[in-house]
């Protein structure tokens, strides 16, 4: 018996994979544009309620120009942790449909299925921290730093996200259980955001939370977007914040890619 | 006559894990397939089917032994099986917030078909598998019948030379089942398409396949043309010789009974 021989059929490309790859969820996101909506209720009444209950903290000179001015870039990086919590929903609902075995026997490389649902939602983000900031200038916050500040704290709330994203493609790949992904970033979420400069400034702080939070990549996003908005940022440490969350972003992919390929082997 | 799938020996083993001992899924299987047939695969759940066409689709790597589809080893050269191979799964092919027509042509696109190209063979396939008319709805809000019917299109959208049935008509009720079959005969009859069918229905099997082979505790029971396992044990129905090779009845569920 011989066996058939036929040249091998085409296959797309990398980028040419990742991009249509990208272009399903963006559609998928279109037509599910509720989501990010109601993902935007949250931060609205953040800004509204701690912007009223804790008005009077804007008293204190460690918060600069007023208690809203310093709560925004917080508000933003908190969104940023809230909408990556579900990040790896869009993989378990592959799983289970059935979809994610479709994608795996086919041609399509494991890292283009990742990098082009991870870019997907770095794009939603972007959207969603642009609006958040607009939000936060109608509920009377500042940004003196104009529009370089602008696309600063939204380059660091998109660095924030990839870190953060990454990590919950990882979750959701080798837990594969919507209620352990939520548990897991319900966990983590409240520390993080409470050691970390988020609502407190450093100096109001106690010794050893502010030890934590200065080594807290979510201190270190929080700085970045809040001392570009307010055009405060020392530039030697905003470096070394901006290369600390680019690095931890970068690690939180390739262990999302990893977690694709850990999947597939168990299978 | 040349074969299309050339399976030797696999064997899959899972790590039973907690101190359990391992599972043997598959345990020495062979078996060939010669192009353009259909070859059913049948046995109670946990036979090894389902972990048969694993292995075939390159979805999992056999713990031993070998095999080749589409004349491609399935371990050194996976991304050449994939190219040439459609897979229709127990679940779905397709996103259901996406249309027929958008399922059909990125499923197109992403095994490097060009944009024009993508557009015309979804919309022959659409045609050819009466969804035309639901080709703009959501993939989610098709009926069971329909969103079979495109998973088979979403896998045939490349010309894949092997097509992997797995339980296509499960769940299906008796007229979309029909059709199903319908569906099946004809892609078999056009010729040059293999197709493996994992069933839990005798009917399906003796009525499409060319070829049967029953599995259990993933080793092969016995194969053979639906006349020959008749003949060889004296029975009418395969409801019989399945009876007869595996020991115990076939309930429509697959579960031996």
């Amino acid at each position: 018996m011989t066996a058939i021989q036929i040249p091998a059929p085409a296959s797309a490309g990398w980028f040419a994979q990742t991009g249509l790859v990208l272009g399903r969820w963006l559609r998928v996101t279109g037509r599910q544009v509720w989501g990010v909506a109601a993902s935007l209720f949250q931060p609205v009444v953040w800004i509204l309620l701690f912007g009223q209950v804790y008005a009077a903290l804007g008293a204190l000179p460690a918060f600069g120009d007023g208690y809203i001015t310093y709560l925004v870039p917080g508000i933003l990086m908190m969104t940023v942790l809230y909408a990556g919590a579900w990040a790896g929903s869009g993989y378990l609902e592959d799983i289970r449909t059935g979809v994610m075995d479709q994608l795996l026997s086919s041609p399509v490389r494991p890292s283009a299925i990742v990098v082009g649902q991870f870019l997907q939602l770095l794009l939603v983000n972007l959207v969603q921290a642009a609006l958040v900031l607009g939000i936060g200038a109608l509920g009377g916050a500042h940004y003196p730093g104009g529009i370089g500040g602008f696309l600063l704290a939204l380059a660091a709330a998109t660095l924030l996200a990839g870190a953060f994203c990454g990590a919950s493609i990882a979750v959701a790949l080798r837990t594969r259980s919507q209620v352990a992904l939520i548990g897991i970033s319900q966990l983590v979420v409240l520390p993080v955001t409470f050691l970390s400069t988020t609502m407190m400034p450093a100096a109001l702080q106690p010794d050893w939370v502010r030890a934590v939070a200065s080594w807290n990549p979510m201190t270190w996003a929080v700085e970045l977007g809040r001392g570009g908005l307010a055009s405060t940022l020392d530039p030697g440490l905003a470096w070394a914040q901006a290369g600390g969350l680019a690095a931890i972003a970068a690690l939180a992919l390739w262990w999302a890619i990893a977690s694709l390929g850990a999947y597939r082997r168990s299978l | 006559m040349s074969a299309a799938i050339q399976a030797v020996e696999l064997v899959k083993t899972y790590p039973g894990g907690r101190g359990r001992p391992p599972v043997h899924a598959l345990d020495g299987l062979s078996f060939e397939v010669a192009a353009g047939t259909v070859f059913g695969m049948l046995g109670p759940n946990g036979a090894g089917k389902s972990t048969t066409t694993k292995l075939l689709t390159t979805l999992a790597v056999p713990s031993a032994g070998t095999a080749a589809v589409a004349g491609r080893d399935i371990v050194r050269e996976p991304a050449a099986v994939r190219a040439r191979i459609g897979h229709v799964s127990q679940g779905s092919a397709a996103d259901p917030v996406l249309t027929a027509r958008e399922n059909l042509r990125l499923a197109g696109r992403l095994r490097g078909m060009r944009p024009t190209e993508a557009r015309q063979r979804a919309d022959s396939l659409l045609e050819e598998f009466g969804l035309a008319e639901a080709a703009n709805r959501a993939a989610g809000k098709h009926s069971g019948g329909m969103r079979r019917r495109l998973d088979v299109a979403v896998a045939l959208m490349h010309r894949p030379q092997v097509l992997f049935l797995d339980e296509p008509t499960t769940g299906l009720d008796p007229e979309s089942r029909s059709a199903m079959w319908t569906e099946i005969a004809r892609l078999a009859a056009d010729g040059g398409l293999t197709v493996v069918l994992t069933t839990h229905y005798l009917e399906e099997a003796d009525r499409l396949a060319d070829r049967l082979m029953i599995v259990d505790h993933g080793r092969k029971v016995v194969e053979g043309t639906p006349a020959e396992l008749k003949a060889a044990a004296g029975a009418r129905s395969l409801d019989e010789v399945y009876a007869h090779y595996a020991g115990r009845r076939f309930d429509t569920e697959g579960a031996a009974a």
